[in-house]
């Protein structure tokens, strides 16, 4: 469907982000794609998978990964832990760890199956549903709250137990990723064995860290997923403000900054999701004078005391997340530097966000679709909706 | 013999000359400009004809007013024996004060070759995976803010949301420079006016220097940063209240642990009532604040600042770069201030004794990058605005600067330069023949003020657009994602150990 006939009102500021008249084709680095129920209907995993693939020509087989939300109904209130080790003595190490901080509710191995093309050695990988062991703190911290403390268990595991990477450890969700093309990791996963509410996933083309399997994104911290297309030039900046704050980068890639990011801004500081949007790919300080004087302060002041978080560089990224509610963001940065393209089915079930048009048309050949106003988050949640479609003034409707 | 004879002789000792005027009498139409205008009295008039004199010390306001071109002022060769050891520096040194018997003085930094680290720095450049930035084409911004910084704020949502806490007295500027504190005393009136009307044309911040503040420059409040130092000169609330910032003196890059010393005869009447002393009396400044002997005394000054000024401005702390500065900065942020500005070896635009000008303190360079480090590690760097200065020349120096960890460059010797000072290290004899450092009538009157305004912002608009080319370059295109970002910097210098002090990668080292 033509942009013309787009449904979505058009506020008068709203920038012109169309794709030039003539232009069909544009290359990039990296593809991401996501795809919401938003009736709280379930996806497979097939669906997510055919949409990456289709942008095959935005992997080079060094990394892709799956983050589905909704996936456990029945443990709601355990976090999942998805863990990679490289051998059993790694694994018996973390586990006793495990067993004296977290109460183990239930572990298992997390299904894989050979893939012909791809080459070994691949992880051990398991599954483990944990709460925090009731009355235990963290090395005589008693004033953390749960998602803290789990905070700290990942941050531990993952910084100081060579061989042992937790990939994902949020309630209701879990990250399948991996060393390989899109369809590789789908098959090694059998992510069609999977079905939930939110899916968002990521193929790789790295080009200045390592391709390794805990490398592949998303990344992700409790319930927080993160898929990325870019390169973040701000990162020796953004990684001092998370780790004033107590967060570990481990991964050797930008994109990790960005999950504790979002966790720290939005879950610590509770800023509601655009102003942490606004506050990653704010606006130019010659158009925040254009704002009313409300909105002129509090951009500033966002601008101000959240210096070290604004995402300078190309990026487009994908973000999930489960708690309270499943939602999808999707963000570009404020030059618009890599594509990102949103829509909707024309029936209001899904939504849909990913790095070119071809993969929402291949799953949903009338869908909707538009592209969001650089540094404008479009934001769906399960139950509510698209609560915003990523053109409206940028403190507008707030109320999540 | 009477007692008088009795006394020995003193023996001056008589150097040789470092430099010569030589003149062109082909070209020479014996105006004798360069006679009247030679402050230092190099030049004289002999046979109705200009003949150099001696005591040149190259500040070349002769050959800048000589409207034939007929002079020019060489370099003597040594006319000592030659040692390796034994240095004609050393010597000169030895005689001059076996001559006087005091603390030898100078100015302008110290002129021993010490190696510049800037120098051993190269910045990074974007390429194919993280685009460059063309400043002529898209926004490349240098806004930056002075003054305390919340850590978070509050967002109160509604159907628009709004800011509902945490922030505070900032100043906002157009580009990531600040012009270091002279005082007046130190400098001219037109200087430190100069000064002034710059920074209101850049709409960036000017320091006041110790010296207090003439009624003259409250038009200018807006764009002044105050300093309350050891002698408190000048310090009264209207003071304090027209300028943007407060900044409490500890320690200047020139002399760390030296408090400062203006001689009478420089007090003139309006340097008398501007600091608040009598006409001709020396202007000392002691050595320590003795209200501060500790951080919780500074905590203390700080507050009774914040409060005189009814917590409307940022209140800062200005510290020499010492071998510590780390630990201290860290405790000046726990202490209150909202802003730090160091002050790094190798600055210092007026006079200083020279064994701790050449032999004090810590190159700005490293200062910067372990503060940077020692605030962030311990959660605090996102409360507080670094300005630093002492010894940056350039836009390079300053881009450096700033991923090492400043907020701001500190700049004072360039602007000088700028107004026409040729560093001949002079200041502290108040015979500045460009106008500059003096408080002689007929000396300040050389300077323009509002030419030497205009030069100073033709020189900061070349290095604010020269920043933006460098981001642009990098692929950032808001200066604040430079501050500290050490990524894009490589080290190339011969110790790699300051490297790792610096938290600096090497040449050849990519991302990961």
């Amino acid at each position: 469907m033509s942009r013309a006939s787009n449904p979505l009102p058009k506020p008068e500021y709203a920038y012109g982000a169309a794709r030039p008249a003539g232009s069909t084709y544009l290359m990039g680095g990296c593809g991401i794609a996501g795809v919401m129920a938003l009736d709280g209907s379930t996806i497979s995993g097939n669906r997510i998978g055919s949409m990456l693939r289709t942008m095959g020509e935005r992997e080079n087989g060094l990394g892709a990964g799956y983050a589905c939300y909704g996936l456990f109904p029945q443990h709601l209130d355990e976090y999942c832990f998805q863990v990679f080790f490289d051998d059993e003595e790694i694994k018996k190490r973390v586990e006793e760890f495990f067993k004296d901080y977290l109460e183990i509710h239930h572990a298992e191995k997390v299904y894989s199956r050979p893939v012909q093309t791809m080459t070994p050695p691949f992880p051990k990988i398991w599954r483990y549903f944990v709460t925090p062991k009731p009355g235990k703190d963290w090395f005589g911290n008693t004033q953390l709250a749960q998602d803290d403390f789990i905070i700290q268990v990942v941050m531990h595991v993952n910084s100081t137990m060579n061989g042992a990477q937790i990939v994902s450890s949020g309630k209701n969700m879990a990250v399948f990723k991996g060393n390989g093309y899109s369809y590789e990791i789908a098959d090694f996963y059998d992510i069609s064995r999977y079905s939930g509410n939110l899916w968002i996933s990521h193929s790789r083309f790295p080009t200045n860290s390592p391709a390794w399997w805990a490398g592949a994104h998303p990344m992700s911290v409790l319930d927080w997923g993160v898929c990325h297309n870019g390169e973040i030039t701000s990162y020796g900046v953004n990684k001092k403000l998370v780790e004033m704050n107590g967060y570990k980068c481990t991964v050797q890639t930008d994109t990790e900054v960005v999950s504790y990011i979002w966790d720290l801004l939005v879950r610590k500081h509770k800023l509601p999701i655009q102003a942490a949007a606004f506050a990653m790919a704010p606006w130019t300080h010659e158009e925040i004078a254009t704002l009313d004087p409300d909105s002129r302060k509090l951009a500033t002041w966002l601008r101000i005391a959240y210096r070290e978080a604004f995402l300078n560089g190309p990026f487009s990224i994908l973000v999930g997340r489960s708690q309270p509610e499943i939602t999808l963001i999707a963000l570009a940065d404020r030059k618009k530097l890599r594509p990102m393209l949103v829509g909707k089915s024309p029936d209001d079930r899904l939504a849909f966000c990913a790095s070119e048009e071809c993969a929402v048309r291949t799953v949903q050949p009338d869908a909707i679709t538009w592209t969001c106003n650089a540094g404008s988050p479009f934001i769906a949640q399960v139950g509510k909706g698209i609560i915003r479609a990523g053109i409206e003034h940028p403190f507008q409707g707030a109320k999540q | 013999m009477s007692e008088k004879t009795d006394r020995p002789k003193r023996m001056e000792t008589r150097l040789p000359e470092k430099f010569m005027p030589t003149i062109n009498y082909n070209t020479c139409v014996q105006c004798k400009r360069c006679v009247n205008e030679c402050s230092f009295q190099a030049i004289d008039v002999r046979d109705n004809k200009v003949v150099p004199k001696g005591g040149c010390v190259a500040c070349g306001r002769c050959i800048a007013v000589c409207p034939t071109s007929a002079i020019e002022i060489r370099p003597l060769p040594s006319q000592f024996p030659p040692h390796g050891n034994w240095t004609e520096r050393m010597r000169r040194g030895i005689y001059a004060q076996a001559n006087s018997g005091g603390v030898l003085l100078s100015s302008c930094g110290t002129d021993e070759p010490y190696d510049v680290i800037f120098e051993d720095i190269l910045l990074d450049a974007a390429q194919v995976t993280n685009p460059s930035i063309d400043p002529l084409r898209e926004p490349v911004e240098t806004r930056t803010y002075l003054g305390g910084r919340p850590g978070r704020i509050e967002v109160c949502e509604g159907e628009h949301m709004k800011l509902c806490g945490g922030e505070g007295p900032i100043i906002e500027m157009d580009m990531p420079i600040m012009l270091g504190h002279v005082s007046l005393g130190s400098v001219s009136y037109n200087t430190q006016k100069a000064l002034f009307m710059a920074a209101k044309e850049l709409n960036i911040i000017a320091g006041s220097g110790e010296g207090g503040l003439h009624e003259d420059f409250y038009v200018y409040a807006d764009h002044i940063c105050s300093e309350v130092a050891s002698g408190r000169f000048g310090v009264n609330a209207s003071y304090l209240k027209n300028t943007a910032a407060v900044e409490i003196k500890v320690g200047q890059g020139a002399k760390p642990g030296l408090g400062g010393h203006l001689p009478g005869e420089k007090v003139t009447k309006l340097i008398s009532e501007t600091r608040m002393i009598p006409l001709g009396t020396d202007a000392l400044s002691p050595y320590p604040h003795h209200d501060i002997y500790s951080i919780e005394d500074l905590q203390q000054l700080i507050s009774v600042l914040k409060e005189a000024t009814e917590y409307g401005r940022p209140v800062g702390v200005k510290i020499a770069a010492v071998h510590n500065v780390g630990a201290i900065a860290s405790g000046i942020v726990r202490a209150g201030a909202d802003f730090i500005t160091i002050d790094g070896f190798k600055g210092g635009t007026g006079s200083a004794p020279r064994v701790i000008r050449d032999n004090a303190g810590l190159p700005i360079e490293v200062a910067i990058a372990v503060v940077d480090k020692r605030l962030t590690d311990e959660g605090l760097r996102n409360r507080v605005t670094i300005a630093a200065g002492g010894g940056i020349r350039c836009s390079a120096d300053m881009i450096k600067a700033i991923a090492l960890g400043a907020d701001i460059a500190m700049v004072s010797t360039a602007a000088m330069i700028a107004m026409g000072c040729r560093v001949c290290q002079q200041c502290h004899r108040g015979l500045c023949p460009w106008g500059i450092a003096t408080q002689r009538e007929d000396l300040m009157a050389r300077l323009d003020p509002e030419q030497a305004a205009a030069r100073v912002v033709r020189l900061f608009r070349a290095w604010n657009e020269e920043l933006r080319e460098v981001i642009g370059g990098m692929g950032i295109d808001s200066v604040e994602s430079l501050v500290g970002n050490r990524d894009r910097l490589r080290y190339m210098g011969p110790n790699p150990k300051i490297a790792e002090v610096m938290g600096l990668k090497t040449v050849g080292e990519g991302w990961g």
